[in-house]
């Protein structure tokens, strides 16, 4: 039987992008976008990635790492405000195991003429699957991926 | 415009019951059950409520004074452990208005022949609309009325 436990944390990571807080937000609005820079990647097999971009709606993305097990995001979009803010809930997992439900608030601020995005986690990691450095290092590579995503389109 | 800000909280309450883990977790999974507890003041005008306990499952739970403005739970389950954990995400609005957005974690553990409950809320408050002080006194006495609602007669 498995050990029920839950580790509740919240982190917050910033960074600063040269784009409008209006394009940033795209990023995060447009399906084809956000799939470019929050699924794919080298080794990364996408199964399914679908958005309906709304409060209430659901995003479903899953995924694979080279051989590894399905993973699979659930995400529903909570909170709405065009080129402001945006509030998620999303629950992992990877094969049968929940690893973690969390609550993620971005907020989209006019820096000079680009953008500081704050991203905001509060999560339960669940059973030991999961922990915060891991999480935390995974949201700076996902923003990372993000600043790509923007420079991209500019070319 | 509205002035933008989010205010993030975590608050805990722990409450032990005179009742095993299954029965506490039916107060949350069974519809009819939730109803006895789950709900505004006495004096409230009931509005719209559904719910539907599954993972994915959404739930509504709408009231207010007569004549105030319309307070509505929206949530959606997020993981559910049968007689152990339940997660969900919810949001409170005022009206039209969105005042939180929330995530709650309920953990039952066994305690003796009792339950030993913990609630979790990690939630963003918004705009200004809402205090987070006030959410949680509004968590305790729910919890209160769980407990009652045990030992009334089925």
């Amino acid at each position: 039987m498995t050990k029920r436990t839950v580790v509740h944390a919240m982190f917050t990571v910033e960074r600063t992008y040269d784009a409008t807080p209006a394009r940033v937000f795209e990023a995060f609005s447009d399906t084809a976008a956000k799939r470019r820079w929050f699924a794919e990647g080298d080794g990364w097999t996408i199964d399914e990635f679908a958005a309906d971009f709304r409060p209430g709606g659901i995003e479903l993305s899953r995924f694979r790492y080279r051989d590894g097990p399905p993973m699979r995001n659930d995400t529903v979009y909570q909170d709405i405000v065009p080129n402001e803010r945006i509030i998620i809930a999303y629950s992992m997992m990877i094969g049968d195991d929940r690893i973690s439900s969390s609550l993620a608030t971005m907020e989209f601020r006019p820096a000079g003429g680009g953008t500081r995005l704050i991203l905001t986690e509060q999560g339960a990691y669940l059973d030991g699957h999961d922990d915060v450095p891991q999480r935390e290092e995974g949201t700076r590579g996902l923003l990372e991926a993000l600043d790509k995503e923007l420079k991209r389109k500019r070319a | 415009m509205t002035k933008r800000d989010v205010t993030h909280t975590t608050f805990t309450i722990e409450r032990t019951y005179d009742a095993t883990p299954a029965r506490v977790f039916e107060a949350f999974s069974n519809p009819k059950a939730k109803a006895r507890w789950f709900r505004g003041p006495d004096e409230w005008t009931r509005g719209k409520v559904e719910m539907d306990f599954r993972v994915g499952g959404r739930e509504t739970n709408a009231g207010g004074q007569k004549g105030g403005p319309v307070h509505t739970f929206n949530a959606i389950y997020q993981a559910i452990v049968p007689n152990e954990r339940i997660i969900y995400s919810y949001d409170m609005h005022m009206d039209a208005k969105r005042i939180s957005v929330s995530l709650t974690t309920i953990e039952f553990k066994p305690a003796g022949k009792g339950t030993r409950l913990v609630f979790t809320e990690q939630g963003a408050f918004l705009d200004g609309y809402d205090d987070p002080a006030g959410r949680e006194r509004g968590t305790r006495d729910l919890l209160d009325a769980l407990g009652a609602s045990l030992h009334e007669s089925v």
